[in-house]
């Protein structure tokens, strides 16, 4: 009941936003131009669209959008309404605010692997209502929800819902005839997490504005506050109180130089790198101890992973213009102390249809070796590890993105843009040495997801 | 194995970039785009992130089903979804 309230809030809050949008870059798109278009007369099919740079030329520009997401299998769904206002001052400075909603619901994997037996597991009532699975258990007062799952499924919680606001403000000014600098912040909070962000960042312009280079300086403190509390890694499922909140705090730094190579290429190139300390584990997730000979669970235990991570990557993006197409491609690799290494190459291109429409067809390839500490499920016969995790986003998978985005230029300064995109991940599904019947059982948890994002962006003078 | 592995990746990073940097600046020197001769990349397309609540939108996504992370800005999600 409080599920269905809660869907029909957050849809309200998206209709509602998207027609209040409507209704003002309607009006907007109305009114008379104020400020003549300069480029009325050129010839080039594209330029009528994208000199404008009058979407940026106003003082002020307010960008809307909602995402729309869904996993397949009833797993997570998420609507996301954010609206955006920047504001441009007349000697160069420029603030943007943010406020976003993010509303959760559906299923997500526990961490189980999958059996032949039906399942049953506990975990602290709070998180959610009462799924399609699930039967409440009054122990303790409550506090505590027992679920079933059947033979041969991936084991979810299908009680998961959340609900998250994010706010974020950036400003931004000009130093000197050559030189910027920025400041930022951020707030984000949900029933059991709450972020705080800031960050600082300095560019210099170099050979006649063709070579910029650039630094920033984030840092982000995190408290997880889990329903019924933290629990202490590898101990045994429980819906029991357990311990207290946690922290982690972030440090992050990123350095890149953008680089005009000729009169339609761009390029950026940055290294970034970042420092996690505190708690990284998922208070909700458990991973299953089997049998050796049956490969029947057990019992099961909370993950248990590192407090330290050291990330670092290296991303190059390029624009590339040539008549009524523009490319983009960009490539990342990435390394980072749990042992992940990946490499992700993105491509889309973007081609002018007439002075009103454009469409852009993009590819995504990710690649990702699994963290050191990965295991889909623990042995009883052998002795604990350090750390352990059987999170799929920790484990080795590759992933494609197919999207595409269509964008209608409905006035000088009025932009309306739809955004639509298939992920879906692939791995291992059977591992070798799985014993008994564990040995059939699929335990690749990745994820297959469809969204859709609507937006308009305007600006007003 | 592991350790000294990882480590000499660890360094291996910082002088990928430096090599990347330098070459990309010795270009720069090269090539010097008038402000007059900017009407490609003042399109709205050349811009490095034209739409960003789809670029925010996409991060978020893979931010919270990946086990990577950052790249185009300094690290960091601010959610407890990963």
């Amino acid at each position: 009941m409080q599920l269905k309230r809660q869907k029909a809030g957050a849809l309200r809050a998206a209709l509602g936003l998207l027609t209040a949008n409507l209704l003002v870059a309607t009006a907007h798109a109305q009114a008379p131009e104020t400020v003549p278009i300069s480029h009325s007369s050129t010839t080039d099919s594209d330029e009528d669209y994208e000199s404008g740079s009058d979407l940026n030329s106003g003082r002020t520009r307010i960008d809307s959008a909602v995402l729309f997401y869904q996993e397949a299998g009833g797993r997570v769904r998420a609507i996301e309404p954010v609206i955006s206002a920047t504001l441009n001052g007349s000697g160069g400075e420029v603030l943007n605010l943010r406020v976003t909603s993010d509303t959760l619901t559906g299923a997500t994997p526990n961490g189980a692997t999958p059996s032949r037996l039906t399942q049953t597991f506990v975990t602290p009532a709070s998180t959610g209502a009462s799924g399609r699975n699930a039967s409440s258990n009054s122990e303790s007062g409550s506090t505590i929800r027992q679920y079933k799952v059947a033979p041969h499924v991936l084991p979810v919680d299908d009680s998961f819902q959340d609900q998250r606001w994010a706010a974020d403000i950036a400003y931004s000014a000009p130093w000197g005839e050559q030189a910027r600098v920025s400041v930022g912040g951020g707030f984000s909070t949900e029933h059991d997490y709450t972020s705080y962000v800031g960050n600082v960042g300095l560019s210099h312009d170099f050979n006649q504005h063709n070579t910029t280079l650039a630094a920033g300086l984030n840092l982000e403190y995190d408290q997880s506050k889990p329903f019924g509390g933290t629990p202490t890694p590898f101990t045994s499922m429980s819906g029991t109180a357990k311990g207290g909140d946690k922290t982690k705090s972030v440090v992050g730094a990123v350095f890149g130089v953008t680089q005009v190579i000729n009169r339609g290429w761009l390029a950026q190139l940055n290294y970034s790198i970042g420092q996690t300390n505190g708690y990284q584990n998922d208070p909700y997730r458990i991973i299953s101890v089997i049998n050796p000979t049956t490969g029947d669970p057990s019992r099961y235990l909370y993950e248990g992973r590192p407090d330290r991570r050291l990330r670092q990557s290296i991303y190059l993006d390029n624009k590339i213009a040539l008549g009524p197409t523009t490319t983009d491609f960009s490539a990342r690799a990435y390394h980072d102390s749990w042992g992940i290494d990946s490499i992700t190459l993105e491509a889309s291109e973007r081609l002018q249809l007439g002075q009103q429409f454009f469409i852009e067809p993009g590819l995504r390839y990710y690649s990702q070796t699994a963290a050191d500490f990965f295991h889909d499920y623990l042995l009883s016969s052998q002795a604990l590890p350090t750390f352990a995790s059987s999170d799929s986003r920790l484990d080795r998978f590759h992933a494609m993105t197919e999207s595409i985005k269509l964008g209608f230029k409905s006035s000088p300064t009025t932009e309306w843009y739809v955004a639509l995109q298939d992920y879906r991940q692939s791995g291992s599904s059977h591992r070798a040495g799985a014993p008994g019947a564990l040995a059939t059982e699929n335990l690749f948890g990745g994820a297959k997801a469809t969204s859709v994002l609507f937006g308009v962006s305007f600006a007003f003078w | 194995m592991k350790n000294s592995t990882l480590s000499h990746r660890a360094q291996l990073a910082p002088r990928a970039v430096a090599i990347c940097v330098a070459s990309l600046t010795v270009l720069g020197g090269c090539v010097a785009v008038q402000p007059w001769d900017r009407d490609l990349l003042a399109k709205q397309s050349m811009q490095l992130n034209p739409h960003p609540n789809v670029l925010a939108a996409n991060e978020h996504i893979y931010f919270s089903k990946e086990g990577s992370s950052g790249g185009r800005t300094s690290d960091g999600g601010g959610c407890g979804c990963n």
